[in-house]
Protein backbone atom coordinates (compact mmCIF):
# COMPACT_ATOMS: atom_id res chain seq x y z
CA UNK A 1 0.00 0.00 0.00
CA UNK A 2 1.14 3.81 -0.85
CA UNK A 3 2.39 5.65 1.84
CA UNK A 4 1.97 8.26 -0.30
CA UNK A 5 -1.60 9.67 1.24
CA UNK A 6 -0.14 9.36 4.89
CA UNK A 7 2.25 11.73 4.24
CA UNK A 8 -0.38 14.39 3.64
CA UNK A 9 -2.76 13.12 6.52
CA UNK A 10 -0.19 13.61 9.02
CA UNK A 11 1.04 17.04 7.73
CA UNK A 12 -2.55 18.18 7.65
CA UNK A 13 -3.17 16.97 11.08
CA UNK A 14 0.04 18.60 12.46
CA UNK A 15 -1.57 21.75 10.80
CA UNK A 16 -4.52 21.50 12.09
CA UNK A 17 -3.18 20.96 16.16
CA UNK A 18 -1.43 23.98 14.84
CA UNK A 19 -4.30 26.30 14.31
CA UNK A 20 -5.95 25.44 16.97
CA UNK A 21 -2.92 25.70 19.32
CA UNK A 22 -2.25 29.37 18.30
CA UNK A 23 -5.89 29.91 18.86
CA UNK A 24 -5.75 28.35 22.44
CA UNK A 25 -3.07 30.19 23.30
CA UNK A 26 -4.20 34.00 21.98
CA UNK A 27 -7.64 32.81 23.66
CA UNK A 28 -9.26 33.10 20.13
CA UNK A 29 -7.86 36.85 19.95
CA UNK A 30 -7.49 36.75 16.03
CA UNK A 31 -10.98 36.90 16.05
CA UNK A 32 -10.87 40.44 16.73
CA UNK A 33 -8.54 41.09 13.98
CA UNK A 34 -9.64 42.85 11.35
CA UNK A 35 -10.38 40.16 8.68
CA UNK A 36 -7.54 41.02 6.02
CA UNK A 37 -4.45 41.82 8.10
CA UNK A 38 -1.37 39.49 8.23
CA UNK A 39 -3.17 37.37 11.41
CA UNK A 40 -6.27 36.72 9.28
CA UNK A 41 -4.20 35.76 6.30
CA UNK A 42 -2.55 33.35 8.65
CA UNK A 43 -4.78 31.96 10.37
CA UNK A 44 -7.13 31.18 7.25
CA UNK A 45 -4.28 29.97 5.21
CA UNK A 46 -3.01 27.74 8.05
CA UNK A 47 -6.83 26.00 8.18
CA UNK A 48 -7.82 26.03 4.35
CA UNK A 49 -4.03 24.83 3.14
CA UNK A 50 -2.28 23.47 6.00
CA UNK A 51 -5.43 21.42 6.92
CA UNK A 52 -8.55 21.20 4.55
CA UNK A 53 -6.01 21.36 1.17
CA UNK A 54 -3.46 18.75 2.62
CA UNK A 55 -5.84 16.65 4.13
CA UNK A 56 -8.12 16.69 0.58
CA UNK A 57 -4.97 15.97 -0.87
CA UNK A 58 -4.15 12.20 0.61
CA UNK A 59 -7.78 11.86 0.57
CA UNK A 60 -7.65 12.18 -3.44
CA UNK A 61 -4.27 10.20 -3.81
CA UNK A 62 -6.03 7.37 -1.62
CA UNK A 63 -9.51 7.38 -3.45
CA UNK A 64 -8.97 8.38 -6.87
CA UNK A 65 -6.97 4.82 -7.22
CA UNK A 66 -10.63 3.18 -5.29
CA UNK A 67 -12.84 5.32 -7.79
CA UNK A 68 -10.92 4.29 -11.13
CA UNK A 69 -9.56 0.89 -9.77
CA UNK A 70 -6.00 1.45 -10.94
CA UNK A 71 -2.77 3.48 -9.40
CA UNK A 72 -1.91 6.96 -9.85
CA UNK A 73 0.17 8.18 -12.85
CA UNK A 74 3.16 9.07 -10.93
CA UNK A 75 3.82 8.41 -7.24
CA UNK A 76 7.45 10.10 -6.97
CA UNK A 77 5.74 13.23 -8.51
CA UNK A 78 2.99 12.57 -5.25
CA UNK A 79 6.10 13.08 -3.14
CA UNK A 80 7.84 15.74 -5.25
CA UNK A 81 4.69 17.52 -4.99
CA UNK A 82 4.19 17.09 -0.95
CA UNK A 83 7.45 18.88 -0.22
CA UNK A 84 7.43 21.13 -2.48
CA UNK A 85 3.89 22.25 -1.46
CA UNK A 86 5.01 21.39 2.57
CA UNK A 87 7.86 23.93 2.17
CA UNK A 88 6.19 26.32 0.21
CA UNK A 89 3.22 26.78 2.87
CA UNK A 90 5.52 26.57 5.91
CA UNK A 91 7.03 30.08 3.99
CA UNK A 92 3.93 31.17 3.03
CA UNK A 93 2.62 31.15 6.71
CA UNK A 94 5.53 32.63 8.30
CA UNK A 95 5.73 35.64 5.17
CA UNK A 96 2.04 35.81 6.15
CA UNK A 97 2.74 35.98 10.11
CA UNK A 98 5.91 38.84 9.89
CA UNK A 99 3.70 40.72 6.88
CA UNK A 100 6.95 40.01 4.47
CA UNK A 101 6.27 40.55 1.35
CA UNK A 102 9.17 39.25 -0.14
CA UNK A 103 8.51 35.87 1.84
CA UNK A 104 4.56 35.79 0.63
CA UNK A 105 5.35 36.24 -3.01
CA UNK A 106 8.72 33.65 -3.23
CA UNK A 107 7.24 30.84 -1.06
CA UNK A 108 3.47 31.40 -2.90
CA UNK A 109 5.10 30.39 -6.11
CA UNK A 110 6.46 26.92 -4.28
CA UNK A 111 3.31 26.59 -2.51
CA UNK A 112 1.89 26.95 -6.13
CA UNK A 113 4.42 24.98 -7.82
CA UNK A 114 3.10 22.17 -5.57
CA UNK A 115 -0.16 22.58 -6.30
CA UNK A 116 0.49 22.49 -10.38
CA UNK A 117 2.05 18.96 -9.62
CA UNK A 118 -0.78 17.85 -8.18
CA UNK A 119 -2.70 18.78 -10.83
CA UNK A 120 -1.19 17.21 -13.61
CA UNK A 121 -0.28 13.64 -11.84
CA UNK A 122 -4.19 13.72 -11.39
CA UNK A 123 -4.71 15.19 -14.64
CA UNK A 124 -2.84 12.77 -16.51
CA UNK A 125 -4.49 10.00 -14.17
CA UNK A 126 -7.94 10.85 -15.22
CA UNK A 127 -6.91 11.54 -19.01
CA UNK A 128 -5.53 7.91 -18.78
CA UNK A 129 -9.06 6.28 -17.14
CA UNK A 130 -11.21 8.04 -19.64
CA UNK A 131 -13.67 6.36 -16.88
CA UNK A 132 -15.89 9.55 -17.17
CA UNK A 133 -18.91 9.84 -14.90
CA UNK A 134 -20.10 12.67 -12.56
CA UNK A 135 -17.45 11.39 -10.14
CA UNK A 136 -14.63 11.87 -12.03
CA UNK A 137 -15.77 14.98 -13.47
CA UNK A 138 -16.42 16.52 -9.77
CA UNK A 139 -13.01 15.95 -9.33
CA UNK A 140 -11.58 16.87 -12.69
CA UNK A 141 -13.47 20.41 -12.23
CA UNK A 142 -12.45 21.02 -8.40
CA UNK A 143 -9.22 20.39 -9.48
CA UNK A 144 -9.39 23.26 -12.27
CA UNK A 145 -10.60 25.58 -9.78
CA UNK A 146 -7.74 24.76 -7.49
CA UNK A 147 -5.42 25.67 -10.22
CA UNK A 148 -7.44 28.88 -10.88
CA UNK A 149 -7.58 29.68 -7.43
CA UNK A 150 -3.91 28.97 -7.50
CA UNK A 151 -3.13 31.47 -10.17
CA UNK A 152 -5.62 34.29 -8.79
CA UNK A 153 -3.62 33.80 -5.39
CA UNK A 154 -0.50 33.83 -6.64
CA UNK A 155 -0.75 36.75 -8.85
CA UNK A 156 -2.08 38.61 -5.56
CA UNK A 157 1.48 37.46 -3.76
CA UNK A 158 3.20 38.65 -6.40
CA UNK A 159 0.87 42.03 -6.39
CA UNK A 160 2.27 42.21 -2.83
CA UNK A 161 6.40 42.72 -3.85
CA UNK A 162 5.80 44.28 -7.34
CA UNK A 163 2.45 46.42 -7.26
CA UNK A 164 1.39 45.88 -11.18
CA UNK A 165 -2.20 44.96 -10.23
CA UNK A 166 -4.19 48.29 -9.01
CA UNK A 167 -7.96 47.62 -9.03
CA UNK A 168 -7.92 44.78 -10.06
CA UNK A 169 -6.70 43.37 -6.51
CA UNK A 170 -9.65 43.64 -5.15
CA UNK A 171 -11.15 41.94 -7.73
CA UNK A 172 -8.66 38.67 -7.66
CA UNK A 173 -9.42 38.89 -3.86
CA UNK A 174 -13.21 37.83 -4.16
CA UNK A 175 -12.52 35.66 -7.26
CA UNK A 176 -10.03 33.60 -5.41
CA UNK A 177 -11.83 33.29 -2.16
CA UNK A 178 -15.13 31.88 -4.29
CA UNK A 179 -13.02 29.39 -6.08
CA UNK A 180 -11.07 28.11 -3.33
CA UNK A 181 -14.10 27.61 -1.33
CA UNK A 182 -16.89 27.25 -3.70
CA UNK A 183 -15.14 25.74 -6.87
CA UNK A 184 -12.28 23.21 -5.18
CA UNK A 185 -13.78 22.48 -1.57
CA UNK A 186 -17.15 22.57 -2.72
CA UNK A 187 -17.16 20.65 -6.01
CA UNK A 188 -14.40 17.97 -4.43
CA UNK A 189 -16.67 17.01 -1.98
CA UNK A 190 -19.87 16.88 -3.53
CA UNK A 191 -17.57 15.13 -6.20
CA UNK A 192 -16.42 12.10 -3.37
CA UNK A 193 -19.65 11.99 -1.38
CA UNK A 194 -20.99 10.61 -4.38
CA UNK A 195 -18.52 7.82 -3.95
CA UNK A 196 -18.07 7.47 0.28
CA UNK A 197 -21.90 7.97 0.94
CA UNK A 198 -23.30 4.76 -0.83
CA UNK A 199 -19.63 3.00 0.82
CA UNK A 200 -20.66 3.77 4.46
CA UNK A 201 -24.53 3.68 4.38
CA UNK A 202 -24.45 0.41 1.88
CA UNK A 203 -26.57 1.69 -0.23
CA UNK A 204 -27.42 -0.26 -3.60
CA UNK A 205 -30.01 0.42 -6.29
CA UNK A 206 -30.23 4.22 -5.81
CA UNK A 207 -31.14 6.50 -8.42
CA UNK A 208 -27.83 8.33 -10.39
CA UNK A 209 -29.25 10.90 -12.31
CA UNK A 210 -29.38 13.92 -9.91
CA UNK A 211 -25.47 13.70 -9.47
CA UNK A 212 -25.38 15.00 -13.29
CA UNK A 213 -28.03 18.16 -12.43
CA UNK A 214 -25.85 18.48 -9.23
CA UNK A 215 -22.23 18.46 -11.26
CA UNK A 216 -24.03 21.12 -14.39
CA UNK A 217 -25.36 23.46 -11.69
CA UNK A 218 -22.71 23.44 -8.76
CA UNK A 219 -20.24 24.55 -12.23
CA UNK A 220 -22.88 26.62 -13.40
CA UNK A 221 -23.04 28.47 -9.66
CA UNK A 222 -19.08 28.52 -9.31
CA UNK A 223 -18.33 30.41 -12.82
CA UNK A 224 -21.17 32.69 -12.75
CA UNK A 225 -20.24 33.50 -9.23
CA UNK A 226 -16.33 34.17 -9.99
CA UNK A 227 -17.23 35.61 -13.11
CA UNK A 228 -19.01 38.13 -10.95
CA UNK A 229 -16.08 38.76 -8.73
CA UNK A 230 -13.56 39.42 -11.62
CA UNK A 231 -15.58 41.84 -13.98
CA UNK A 232 -17.18 43.17 -10.94
CA UNK A 233 -20.69 42.69 -11.50
CA UNK A 234 -23.96 44.10 -9.48
CA UNK A 235 -25.33 42.30 -6.73
CA UNK A 236 -27.68 40.19 -9.34
CA UNK A 237 -24.64 38.55 -10.70
CA UNK A 238 -23.13 37.64 -7.14
CA UNK A 239 -27.06 36.98 -6.27
CA UNK A 240 -27.11 34.77 -9.44
CA UNK A 241 -23.96 32.91 -8.43
CA UNK A 242 -25.16 32.33 -4.95
CA UNK A 243 -28.97 30.70 -5.89
CA UNK A 244 -27.02 28.11 -8.23
CA UNK A 245 -24.89 26.87 -5.64
CA UNK A 246 -27.92 27.31 -3.39
CA UNK A 247 -30.10 24.98 -5.88
CA UNK A 248 -26.94 22.43 -6.15
CA UNK A 249 -26.80 22.13 -2.92
CA UNK A 250 -30.97 21.42 -2.25
CA UNK A 251 -30.59 18.65 -4.79
CA UNK A 252 -27.31 17.50 -3.14
CA UNK A 253 -29.48 16.90 -0.25
CA UNK A 254 -32.03 15.06 -1.95
CA UNK A 255 -29.67 12.73 -3.46
CA UNK A 256 -28.14 12.03 -0.06
CA UNK A 257 -32.03 11.39 0.96
CA UNK A 258 -32.49 8.75 -2.20
CA UNK A 259 -29.08 7.45 -0.89
CA UNK A 260 -30.01 6.93 2.55
CA UNK A 261 -33.54 5.23 1.73
CA UNK A 262 -31.47 2.74 0.07
CA UNK A 263 -29.42 1.83 2.48
CA UNK A 264 -28.57 -1.30 3.88
CA UNK A 265 -27.06 -0.77 6.97
CA UNK A 266 -28.39 0.97 10.25
CA UNK A 267 -26.23 3.59 11.25
CA UNK A 268 -22.70 4.79 8.80
CA UNK A 269 -20.86 5.78 11.48
CA UNK A 270 -21.56 9.15 13.88
CA UNK A 271 -18.95 10.93 11.78
CA UNK A 272 -20.73 10.46 8.65
CA UNK A 273 -24.03 10.90 10.60
CA UNK A 274 -22.59 14.93 11.10
CA UNK A 275 -21.11 15.25 7.54
CA UNK A 276 -24.39 14.09 5.92
CA UNK A 277 -25.88 17.20 8.95
CA UNK A 278 -24.07 19.86 7.62
CA UNK A 279 -24.83 19.04 4.36
CA UNK A 280 -28.46 20.30 5.13
CA UNK A 281 -26.81 23.43 7.11
CA UNK A 282 -25.15 24.08 3.97
CA UNK A 283 -28.31 24.39 2.39
CA UNK A 284 -30.21 26.33 4.70
CA UNK A 285 -27.37 28.43 4.81
CA UNK A 286 -27.64 29.41 1.00
CA UNK A 287 -31.72 29.25 1.37
CA UNK A 288 -30.63 32.39 4.30
CA UNK A 289 -28.35 33.82 2.22
CA UNK A 290 -30.51 34.13 -1.39
CA UNK A 291 -33.87 35.53 0.89
CA UNK A 292 -31.37 38.39 2.27
CA UNK A 293 -30.12 39.06 -1.17
CA UNK A 294 -33.59 39.51 -2.01
CA UNK A 295 -34.25 41.69 1.46
CA UNK A 296 -31.56 43.76 2.09
CA UNK A 297 -28.79 42.91 -1.05
CA UNK A 298 -26.57 45.11 0.70
CA UNK A 299 -26.22 43.56 4.09
CA UNK A 300 -24.86 40.54 2.58
CA UNK A 301 -21.32 42.14 1.66
CA UNK A 302 -20.92 43.74 4.45
CA UNK A 303 -17.86 42.40 6.35
CA UNK A 304 -19.57 41.15 9.13
CA UNK A 305 -21.61 39.39 7.26
CA UNK A 306 -18.81 37.65 4.93
CA UNK A 307 -17.05 36.84 7.82
CA UNK A 308 -19.98 34.44 9.46
CA UNK A 309 -20.60 32.89 5.87
CA UNK A 310 -17.19 31.96 6.11
CA UNK A 311 -17.41 30.26 9.38
CA UNK A 312 -20.43 28.82 8.31
CA UNK A 313 -19.42 27.64 5.22
CA UNK A 314 -15.98 26.67 6.22
CA UNK A 315 -16.57 25.31 9.43
CA UNK A 316 -20.49 24.21 9.11
CA UNK A 317 -20.08 21.94 5.76
CA UNK A 318 -15.99 21.95 4.79
CA UNK A 319 -14.55 21.18 8.13
CA UNK A 320 -17.58 18.95 9.46
CA UNK A 321 -17.83 16.92 6.40
CA UNK A 322 -13.79 16.51 5.85
CA UNK A 323 -13.38 15.98 10.06
CA UNK A 324 -16.40 13.25 9.96
CA UNK A 325 -14.98 11.19 6.62
CA UNK A 326 -11.49 11.52 8.35
CA UNK A 327 -13.19 9.11 11.08
CA UNK A 328 -13.40 7.09 8.62
CA UNK A 329 -10.67 7.11 6.46
CA UNK A 330 -7.96 6.86 8.72
CA UNK A 331 -9.31 3.67 10.29
CA UNK A 332 -9.62 2.69 6.90
CA UNK A 333 -5.49 3.73 5.79
CA UNK A 334 -4.05 2.49 9.05
CA UNK A 335 -6.44 -0.72 8.97
CA UNK A 336 -5.11 -1.38 5.23
CA UNK A 337 -1.60 -0.92 6.13
CA UNK A 338 -1.16 -2.09 9.13
CA UNK A 339 -3.66 -5.39 8.81
CA UNK A 340 -4.33 -5.88 6.01
CA UNK A 341 -1.56 -7.92 5.04
CA UNK A 342 -2.44 -10.42 8.18
CA UNK A 343 -6.25 -11.00 6.94
CA UNK A 344 -6.21 -14.62 6.96
CA UNK A 345 -2.96 -14.95 8.87
CA UNK A 346 -4.43 -14.30 12.46
CA UNK A 347 -7.07 -12.50 13.63
CA UNK A 348 -7.32 -9.02 12.81
CA UNK A 349 -9.65 -6.10 14.65
CA UNK A 350 -12.47 -4.49 12.15
CA UNK A 351 -12.17 -0.62 11.45
CA UNK A 352 -14.61 0.18 14.03
CA UNK A 353 -12.24 -1.26 16.68
CA UNK A 354 -9.81 1.14 15.87
CA UNK A 355 -11.74 4.34 16.81
CA UNK A 356 -14.20 4.62 19.67
CA UNK A 357 -17.73 6.03 17.37
CA UNK A 358 -19.68 7.54 20.56
CA UNK A 359 -16.45 9.74 21.18
CA UNK A 360 -16.72 10.66 17.50
CA UNK A 361 -20.44 11.73 17.97
CA UNK A 362 -19.55 13.46 20.90
CA UNK A 363 -16.18 15.28 19.34
CA UNK A 364 -18.17 16.16 16.38
CA UNK A 365 -21.44 17.61 18.62
CA UNK A 366 -19.49 19.78 20.70
CA UNK A 367 -17.62 21.24 17.66
CA UNK A 368 -20.94 22.20 15.99
CA UNK A 369 -22.39 24.14 19.20
CA UNK A 370 -18.68 25.69 20.10
CA UNK A 371 -19.47 27.07 16.36
CA UNK A 372 -23.35 27.81 16.97
CA UNK A 373 -21.68 29.86 19.79
CA UNK A 374 -18.79 31.49 18.18
CA UNK A 375 -21.37 32.81 15.34
CA UNK A 376 -23.42 34.16 18.07
CA UNK A 377 -20.67 35.96 18.92
CA UNK A 378 -19.73 37.36 15.90
CA UNK A 379 -23.01 38.06 14.88
CA UNK A 380 -24.12 39.93 18.21
CA UNK A 381 -20.76 41.99 18.64
CA UNK A 382 -19.88 40.15 21.56
CA UNK A 383 -16.20 39.79 21.28
CA UNK A 384 -15.98 38.20 24.73
CA UNK A 385 -18.41 35.64 23.29
CA UNK A 386 -17.07 34.85 20.31
CA UNK A 387 -13.52 34.48 21.74
CA UNK A 388 -15.28 31.81 24.30
CA UNK A 389 -17.17 30.04 21.43
CA UNK A 390 -13.27 29.95 19.46
CA UNK A 391 -11.44 28.55 22.02
CA UNK A 392 -13.75 26.11 23.24
CA UNK A 393 -14.23 25.08 19.74
CA UNK A 394 -10.54 24.84 19.21
CA UNK A 395 -10.35 23.13 22.53
CA UNK A 396 -12.90 20.39 21.19
CA UNK A 397 -11.56 20.36 17.81
CA UNK A 398 -7.94 19.40 19.17
CA UNK A 399 -9.31 16.65 21.22
CA UNK A 400 -11.03 15.46 18.10
CA UNK A 401 -8.55 15.34 16.10
CA UNK A 402 -6.19 13.34 18.72
CA UNK A 403 -9.02 10.72 18.82
CA UNK A 404 -8.15 10.28 15.45
CA UNK A 405 -4.57 10.56 15.47
CA UNK A 406 -4.92 7.66 17.86
CA UNK A 407 -6.02 5.21 15.34
CA UNK A 408 -2.46 5.37 13.93
CA UNK A 409 -1.33 3.69 17.23
CA UNK A 410 -3.81 0.74 17.59
CA UNK B 1 7.83 -38.05 -9.74
CA UNK B 2 7.36 -40.28 -6.92
CA UNK B 3 7.31 -37.31 -4.67
CA UNK B 4 4.68 -35.43 -6.56
CA UNK B 5 2.87 -38.94 -6.31
CA UNK B 6 3.63 -39.31 -1.94
CA UNK B 7 2.39 -34.92 -2.11
CA UNK B 8 -1.17 -36.01 -3.58
CA UNK B 9 -2.08 -38.73 -1.09
CA UNK B 10 -0.27 -37.22 1.87
CA UNK B 11 -0.44 -33.54 1.56
CA UNK B 12 1.60 -30.76 2.25
CA UNK B 13 2.39 -31.31 5.69
CA UNK B 14 2.83 -35.14 5.48
CA UNK B 15 -0.59 -36.41 7.08
CA UNK B 16 -3.19 -37.98 4.86
CA UNK B 17 -5.23 -35.60 3.38
CA UNK B 18 -9.26 -34.55 3.89
CA UNK B 19 -11.13 -34.67 1.24
CA UNK B 20 -11.71 -31.20 0.02
CA UNK B 21 -16.09 -30.09 -0.55
CA UNK B 22 -17.11 -26.77 -1.47
CA UNK B 23 -18.89 -26.66 2.08
CA UNK B 24 -15.26 -27.05 3.47
CA UNK B 25 -13.84 -24.49 1.97
CA UNK B 26 -16.88 -22.04 2.56
CA UNK B 27 -16.90 -23.21 6.26
CA UNK B 28 -12.89 -22.08 6.18
CA UNK B 29 -13.31 -18.40 4.48
CA UNK B 30 -15.88 -17.63 7.40
CA UNK B 31 -12.72 -16.16 8.80
CA UNK B 32 -11.86 -13.59 6.30
CA UNK B 33 -13.91 -10.66 7.50
CA UNK B 34 -14.74 -7.34 5.73
CA UNK B 35 -13.88 -5.22 8.15
CA UNK B 36 -15.80 -2.24 7.49
CA UNK B 37 -19.03 -4.18 7.66
CA UNK B 38 -17.69 -6.92 10.73
CA UNK B 39 -19.11 -9.60 8.64
CA UNK B 40 -17.75 -12.72 6.93
CA UNK B 41 -17.17 -12.70 3.30
CA UNK B 42 -19.33 -16.07 2.95
CA UNK B 43 -22.64 -14.68 5.02
CA UNK B 44 -21.66 -11.33 2.56
CA UNK B 45 -22.28 -13.18 -0.28
CA UNK B 46 -19.02 -11.97 -1.85
CA UNK B 47 -18.31 -15.83 -2.90
CA UNK B 48 -19.63 -16.24 -6.16
CA UNK B 49 -17.69 -20.17 -7.04
CA UNK B 50 -15.46 -22.41 -5.64
CA UNK B 51 -13.85 -24.65 -8.29
CA UNK B 52 -11.71 -27.44 -7.10
CA UNK B 53 -9.50 -29.77 -9.01
CA UNK B 54 -7.97 -32.34 -7.29
CA UNK B 55 -6.00 -30.51 -4.68
CA UNK B 56 -6.43 -27.06 -6.49
CA UNK B 57 -9.16 -24.67 -5.50
CA UNK B 58 -10.16 -21.49 -7.56
CA UNK B 59 -12.25 -19.28 -5.61
CA UNK B 60 -14.31 -16.86 -7.61
CA UNK B 61 -15.19 -13.33 -5.57
CA UNK B 62 -16.87 -10.06 -5.63
CA UNK B 63 -16.61 -7.32 -3.84
CA UNK B 64 -19.69 -4.89 -2.14
CA UNK B 65 -19.03 -2.02 -4.08
CA UNK B 66 -17.01 -1.63 -7.84
CA UNK B 67 -13.38 -0.92 -6.96
CA UNK B 68 -13.84 -1.34 -3.27
CA UNK B 69 -10.92 -0.23 -1.66
CA UNK B 70 -10.98 -3.58 0.75
CA UNK B 71 -9.90 -5.52 -2.40
CA UNK B 72 -6.67 -6.02 -1.82
CA UNK B 73 -6.88 -7.48 1.61
CA UNK B 74 -9.81 -9.52 1.11
CA UNK B 75 -8.76 -11.11 -1.75
CA UNK B 76 -4.54 -12.10 0.13
CA UNK B 77 -7.12 -12.96 2.85
CA UNK B 78 -8.68 -15.80 1.19
CA UNK B 79 -5.55 -16.76 -0.65
CA UNK B 80 -3.75 -16.64 2.59
CA UNK B 81 -6.27 -18.65 4.51
CA UNK B 82 -6.48 -21.24 2.16
CA UNK B 83 -2.86 -21.89 1.81
CA UNK B 84 -2.81 -22.59 5.32
CA UNK B 85 -4.45 -25.22 4.88
CA UNK B 86 -2.20 -28.19 4.41
CA UNK B 87 -4.38 -30.63 2.19
CA UNK B 88 -4.62 -27.62 -0.53
CA UNK B 89 -2.06 -27.54 -2.84
CA UNK B 90 -1.95 -24.15 -5.06
CA UNK B 91 -5.15 -21.44 -4.58
CA UNK B 92 -6.67 -18.87 -7.11
CA UNK B 93 -8.35 -16.21 -6.08
CA UNK B 94 -10.50 -14.37 -9.23
CA UNK B 95 -11.92 -10.91 -8.35
CA UNK B 96 -14.83 -9.98 -10.82
CA UNK B 97 -17.05 -7.75 -10.98
CA UNK B 98 -19.72 -8.93 -12.76
CA UNK B 99 -22.71 -9.87 -11.87
CA UNK B 100 -23.23 -7.18 -9.15
CA UNK B 101 -22.99 -7.93 -5.97
CA UNK B 102 -26.69 -6.91 -4.40
CA UNK B 103 -27.72 -6.67 -0.25
CA UNK B 104 -29.63 -9.60 -1.46
CA UNK B 105 -26.98 -11.96 -1.65
CA UNK B 106 -26.59 -12.09 1.97
CA UNK B 107 -27.23 -14.80 4.29
CA UNK B 108 -30.26 -14.07 7.17
CA UNK B 109 -27.25 -13.81 9.54
CA UNK B 110 -25.77 -10.98 7.65
CA UNK B 111 -28.89 -8.95 6.95
CA UNK B 112 -29.78 -9.50 10.75
CA UNK B 113 -26.32 -8.16 11.73
CA UNK B 114 -26.94 -4.78 9.74
CA UNK B 115 -30.11 -4.39 10.25
CA UNK B 116 -31.16 -5.17 7.11
CA UNK B 117 -33.82 -2.89 5.31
Amino acid sequence: MSRLPFRFIFAGLAGFILFQLFTLVTFAGWLGDVPRSPSGWFHVHLLVLGWATMIAMGAVYQLISVVLQGSIYSERLGYVHFWSFLVGLIGLLVGFYSGQTACIAGFATLTFIGILLFIWNLAVTLMRAKQWNPITACVACSLAYLLFTGVVGMTMGLNFTFSFAGVWHERLFGTHIWLGTIGWFGLLIVGMSFKLLPMFYLSHGYPERLQYAIFTIWNLGVLIGATSFLCESGVLWKACGFSFITAAALIYNIHIVQIYHKRHKKTPGAGVWWATLSAYWLTALGIVLCVLLVLTPQSVFQEKTIVLVGWAYLWGWVALTILGYLSKIAPFLWWTFKYGPLVGKQKVPSMADLINDRYVGIGMAAIAVCLLILMAGIGGDWLAVARIGGSAMALCSLAYILLIARVFRR
Amino acid sequence: MELMLVQQVLGKGGRPMEELTEDSILESLKCVIDPELNVNIVDLGLIYGVAIEGRNVEVTLTMTTRGCPMHTAICGGVEQTLNANPDIHTVKVDLVWEPPWKPEMMSDAAKERLGFF
